[in-house]
């Protein structure tokens, strides 16, 4: 009799999962585009910055919209964001000396948000900036923003127990990475690191000692959002920040849950991006990526005006692509985060090697083993085509699939021993394994070392890390190449630990070029950028380009106005709505 | 029983002792550095190492456990990077989640109790009384349909279980919510629901022991003398059964019970990952992974709490319901 | 769900039937009570089918890289040439064919077949490993805790107390990478065998509890017995007296608890992929592969069901077989 329940618990089991297994996979229809142009300048007329955002056709006020994610927001403190949640959240609740008009398509204006222009180069040398701020700006209690508040947000930024937020301008305004120790906020609070200054109400002042012709971008993130000196309340504020924008902070159960109601202070005309359709947004951690998706294609109850906020995981994509009645629920594109095989270069210093694993590399098999087209669209530059002044091309063209030959024929028979160091998750361990094969297919011999996921970014992070391959990521800050090139290939920079520099790249004529070119204009460096980049890869090869993230994400029927930011790569809020 | 139970208290506390140096000696000895999470994405080597001075992991090890211990009993003062004074019982800051630990305990604790507490009583009720039926309806089709349900949960694994109740009953014929946490003193009907799918995985999967255990339990009961005295002696056959022979058969399921209870308390980490509730579990597993040596410490002794406390219980009871059992 | 990997339950059902073991003896004249309890289990057709079943697969899994050699497909060779543009394997029932009898995984299209039988191999080398080694060193601590007694008694409780308390799972993923880093450096390949020792160690450290506390509540019901004082008074030395004199007496039991370690050990394998501990993607075992392809329930359920399918088996097979074995040995409590 035993056997007999045995059969039939297997059945049952067997009944269950083999349902629809029976369809035939013809592989038609799974094609995605993932092309699309990529266009940015800082606008140079004032009435782009001025408000109210153009409405967004077919939204409605009202409603709750839900945001659904794994993993809390690690900070709300605007002066502390730096995650990609943390960014896309905090323009709800913050506004910032100047950000991006976008339109979802790549097409991008910088404008000032609350300056009325984004910045003044006084001089025209980079060195002295000004920013006016704009009439009409409040706080959530109805105070006026002044540029006081807006210099305070950007001197708390300097004590190093609020750390986590970028260090763009105070490194700048300090021109040293030791900024906390050059100007202690705690001792000085009463006063504003060197070089900021704020002569009148109206006016905030930047003076560095170098040429810092990116500013206008760096101000564009967190940092500089305004708060009153009496309502700060340090490391507290991550629970509670003190809202300048269309949103303020209702209840935060952290990490479960924080709900956002409309701030009555917050006046549209003064606000050239941001709206305030839904009366309340929701964000609600917890889910895993695969639960939220699924719940979210469900489409049930609340979640009708919901976005998981966790792309579609590869195990889902055949299921949401597959199905027609999801397109219209689903946002596909590219991202500006672009991934490569970085090859450490001082150990593996020979160019031909480095050459060679340019051209075995399988793309199309590597991003198979990612789920595909809609995770993740092949690369062969350095900079992602987010970027201003982008230029495609192929240094080492070998297909699709790579050439396995020209790899071989450059290694002139020899099989270099590489140790590649992935990191223990499930992805990188699949992509660790389909590299191992496509490139001893190559005639390389490949080591897979383990390393703690948590601990891999740290790791290659050191110098005298001991792998000879890893894969890396970069996300800029802003789509310009001086925040990708420089920070990524000039061996200057190299110090023990914390490198972005993965690579360990450095080449003086590379470093030199990359000086030139930053003292350039904004608008004059795209294109020189596009054309070191590709020197960079002909020249000496430091990486493999890989792919760049591509954002597939499903929201609910009744969820309207969400767009992937061509900035960040993560759904924006500023046009989100809830439909009747 | 006095003396039984403070021997029994000062073993257990000995233990949790034993417990936090031993955790506190594993962290160190992980291949990972806490302090890189706090510094983003421009790091440089000096600010690591004034943030590592700060968090006082610079120091000799000795004086960072004597340091911890001291704020359990006494409370602390962490630094304003790390929300400044801290009471008793101080359990620390989390530079991962950036709160206090105690509030993070706070937040999950009532979830795994909110899982493990109504799966318990779903899987005992549901274990015991198969058992006792199989055993009663012994070599009967329900027998055998009993022991068949009990091998098969057994058998079986939570996180597949559970994936596929997800698909069924949520996904597919959307029966219940995507399960989630809500207190039950806000919303006991959500409380439920949204817990429910996993106290049947848990019961389903657990409830395969009990069945099993209190089965024999009872077939052995059932033959030993003092029942069949009772059944001689005339009493009825129900209160024999109730009285005598479920009372001698249902000491082991109580050892087992408590055990698992307390085990379970610790935190459930496949129950929380597969139905994606976030509770003591997941946070420990969180806390391993992105090397938040307070937290893990926090939930660590948790979860040693509950079972050394489960242990203790359980003697007490074993004397409470099985009148030959005498403390020693 | 317990911490522990081996929950205390084969030890409460085993110990109930405590006296049993030596009862037996006490049996029918004649025969020994192993070979009673050989033939009631060969009388069992229930412990004869789930029996066989598992030496079919332990067959599978020992002639692994025979059946490699016959299937000419190796299990890390990926045929991504047969997975459409989201990396789903083309075809019908997750790309079941000829060539790929149970089709191939979603992303790298490796053969679930063959990777089966090599995780198959694994599993039950981790398995078996595991259980032999919890099993002794239960025995030698159980044995002389519950023999010796005293302060030797109280130490062995405490450790098994706090081998209790310690949270199964928090540790093994805190120790894994740790010892890997110890043993290989930062380059140094690791091999399959290695990952697998560290896993068998692992369990090794958190499964004795239960065998131990078995075996000293056994030791202590038999200390007391005519046969023991007897060898005791003849000044047999201590490993006389447990090997000889106590050991054989509470055989019965303890191959019970083996045969429900083992099973036990494999769903923990699982359970320890399923957080992230446990073997490389390159050494193929049941446990990676039932944690990946869950997550395609809803897109390549072919890919669930192999996999699911025979690690359910497998577990079935040996509680059935677990339990026929505790009949047969047990016969107040044979049907």
């Amino acid at each position: 009799m035993r056997p007999r329940v045995a059969v039939a618990a297997g059945g049952a089991i067997a009944l269950v999962v083999a349902l629809g297994a029976c369809s035939k996979n013809t592989g038609e229809g799974t094609t995605v585009d993932t092309e699309r142009q990529q266009t940015g300048v800082i606008a140079t007329d004032p009435k782009d910055s001025q408000g109210p955002a153009a409405e967004v056709s077919g939204a409605a006020k009202g409603g709750t919209f839900t945001i659904i994610r794994e993993s809390p927001i690690s900070h709300l403190d605007p002066q502390r964001t730096y995650s990609f949640a943390g960014l896309m959240a905090n323009p709800l609740f913050a506004r910032y000396l100047t950000t991006w008009k976008d339109d979802g398509k790549g097409g991008l204006v910088l404008v000032g948000d609350l300056a009325e222009t984004p910045g003044k180069n006084v001089n025209n040398d980079c060195k002295v900036w000004e920013f006016t701020v704009k009439d009409g700006v409040k706080f959530e209690d109805g105070r006026p923003i002044t540029s006081k508040e807006i210099a305070y947000g950007i001197a708390r930024s300097f004590d190093p127990d609020l750390s986590g937020g970028p260090t763009y301008i105070q490194e700048w305004l300090a021109d040293t990475a030791q900024f906390d120790t050059k100007w202690d906020f705690k001792k000085n609070k009463t006063s504003l690191p060197p070089g900021l200054s704020t002569p009148d109400a109206k006016t905030l002042r930047f003076e560095f000692a170098k040429p810092r012709c990116d500013l206008p971008f760096a101000v564009s993130l967190p940092t500089t959002a305004p708060l009153p000196a009496d309502k700060d309340t340090g490391v507290d504020l991550d629970k509670q920040p003190f809202s300048s924008g269309p949103y303020k902070v209702a209840k935060n159960q952290v990490g479960v849950q924080i709900t956002l109601d409309r701030n009555t202070n917050w006046d549209p005309k003064t606000d050239p991006v941001r709206h305030q359709y839904p009366d309340q947004f929701v964000w609600s951690f917890g889910p895993t990526a695969d639960a939220a998706n699924n719940r979210v294609i469900a489409d049930n109850g609340a979640d009708q005006s919901a976005l998981a906020f966790n792309t579609v995981p590869a195990s889902l994509v055949a299921k949401v692509a597959g199905d027609a009645t999801l397109k219209s629920r689903s946002i596909l594109s590219p991202t500006p985060s672009a991934n490569q095989l970085v090859i450490n270069n001082q150990r593996v210093t020979d160019l031909k090697v480095r050459q060679a694993l340019n051209y075995a590399i399988d793309r199309e098999g590597f991003i198979k083993a990612m789920g595909g087209q809609t995770v993740a669209a092949p690369l062969t530059t350095l900079m992602p085509p987010a970027t201003i002044g982008y230029k495609a091309y192929d240094a080492y063209p070998a297909g699709a699939n790579g050439n396995v030959d020209k790899a071989k024929e450059l290694l002139g028979g020899k099989t270099p021993e590489l140790v590649l160091g992935v990191a223990d998750n499930s992805t990188e361990q699949q992509q660790g394994a389909q590299l191992k094969a496509n490139l001893e297919r190559a005639g390389f011999k490949i080591t897979l070392r383990n390393i703690s996921d948590d601990a891999k970014l740290d790791e290659i992070k050191k110098k005298n890390n001991p792998w000879d391959l890893y894969i890396g990521n970069w996300a800029a800050d802003w789509p310009s190449g001086a925040s990708i090139l420089p920070v990524l290939y000039d061996g200057r920079t190299i110090k023990a630990e914390g490198n972005s520099n993965q690579a360990y790249f450095n080449d003086p004529a590379i470093n030199t070029e990359m000086d030139r070119i930053s003292a350039l204009s904004a608008a004059e460096q795209g294109p020189e950028w596009a054309k070191l980049d590709e020197r960079i890869m002909k020249e000496h090869a430091p990486v493999v380009p890989l792919f760049v993230d591509v954002a597939y994400n499903v929201h609910g029927s009744k969820a309207g106005g969400i767009f992937i930011s061509s900035v960040f790569g993560y759904p924006s809020f500023v046009n989100a709505h809830v439909k009747p | 029983m006095a003396r039984f139970l403070l021997k029994r208290l000062f073993s257990a506390t000995l233990t949790l002792f034993a417990v936090s140096v031993l955790t506190f000696l594993m962290f160190f000895a992980l291949p990972r550095d806490p302090v890189s999470s706090i510094c983003s994405k421009n790091c440089n080597p000096e600010r690591l190492e004034r943030v590592r001075d700060d968090l006082g992991l610079n120091d000799p090890l000795i004086s960072q456990y004597a340091g911890y211990m001291k704020g359990i009993v006494t409370g602390r003062d962490l630094g304003s990077a790390q929300g400044g004074r801290c009471d008793a019982p101080c359990l620390g800051w989390s530079y991962v989640t950036n709160e206090a630990v105690s509030d993070t305990i706070a937040r999950v604790l009532p979830v795994t109790l909110s899982i493990v507490i109504p799966a318990a009583i779903l899987w005992l009720l549901l274990g015991v009384g198969l058992g006792m039926v199989s055993a009663l309806r012994r070599g009967t089709w329900l027998d055998r349909l009993a022991i068949g349900f009990s091998l098969t949960g057994a058998s079986l694994q939570l996180y597949f279980v559970g994936a596929v109740l997800l698909l069924v009953f949520v996904y597919n014929l959307r029966l219940l919510p995507v399960p989630s946490y809500t207190s039950i003193f806000d919303n006991p009907a959500k409380w439920a629901s949204g817990l429910v799918l996993a106290w049947v995985a848990l019961a389903f999967l657990f409830s395969a022991i009990y069945a099993r255990l209190s089965r024999a339990q009872m077939l052995e009961t059932l033959s030993e003398d003092f029942v069949r005295t009772a059944r001689a002696k005339g009493l009825a056959k129900p209160k024999v059964y109730g009285r005598h022979a479920l009372r001698a058969a249902i000491t082991p399921v109580v050892t087992i019970a408590g055990l698992d209870v307390g085990g379970a308390l610790g935190g459930t980490v496949i129950t929380e990952t597969t139905f994606g509730i976030q509770g003591l579990g997941r946070t420990a597993v969180d806390a391993v992974r992105s090397g938040d040596l307070p937290t893990i410490m926090a939930t660590v002794l948790i979860a040693a709490v509950f079972v050394v406390l489960a242990n203790v219980l359980v003697d007490l009871l074993y004397a409470a319901i099985d009148p030959r059992v005498r403390l020693r | 769900m317990s911490l522990s990997p081996v929950e205390g339950v084969a030890l409460a059902e085993i110990e109930s039937g405590g006296d049993e073991g030596g009862a037996a003896t006490k049996g029918v004249v004649g025969r020994s009570p192993g070979q009673l309890a050989w033939l009631r289990l060969r009388r069992d057709r229930t412990a004869v089918v789930s029996g066989v079943l598992l030496v079919f697969f332990l067959l599978l899994g020992l002639a692994a890289p025979l059946i490699e050699m016959v299937y000419g497909i190796g299990p890390r060779e990926q045929f991504q040439n047969m997975l459409d543009g989201f990396g789903m394997p083309l075809g019908y029932a997750g790309g079941v064919s000829g060539e790929h009898w149970f089709g191939l995984e979603p992303g790298l299209g490796r053969d679930i077949f063959i990777r089966l039988i090599y995780g198959l191999r694994t599993s039950l080398f981790i398995a078996f490993a595991a259980a032999l080694i919890t099993a002794t060193i239960g025995i030698v601590l159980g044995a002389l805790a519950g023999y010796l007694g005293g302060w030797l008694d109280a130490v062995i409780n405490w450790i098994t107390d706090l081998t209790l308390a310690m949270p199964f799972l928090i540790i093994a993923l805190a120790l894994t990478p740790t010892i890997t880093l110890r043993f290989y450096g930062e380059r140094g390949q690791v091999s399959s065998a290695f990952g697998v020792g560290v896993l068998i160690a692992v369990f090794a450290i958190f499964g004795w509890t239960s065998t131990a506390r078995l075996v000293r509540g056994q030791v202590i019901a038999l200390r007391e017995r005519e046969f023991v004082e007897a060898a005791r008074a003849s000044g047999a030395g201590l490993g006389h007296m447990l090997f000889r004199q106590l050991l054989p007496n509470i055989w019965a039991p303890i191959l019970v608890s083996f045969s429900l370690a083992v099973p036990q050990f494999i769903t923990s394998e699982a359970a320890l992929s399923f957080i992230g501990v446990g073997l490389s993607d390159e050494t193929p075992s049941f446990g990676r592969m039932i944690y990946r392809s869950l997550d395609f329930l809803q897109t390549d359920p072919a890919y669930v069901f192999f996999p699911g399918i025979t690690i359910f088996a497998l577990v079935f097979a040996f509680n059935l077989f677990g339990d026929a074995l505790r009949d047969a040995l047990d016969p107040k409590s044979s049907r």
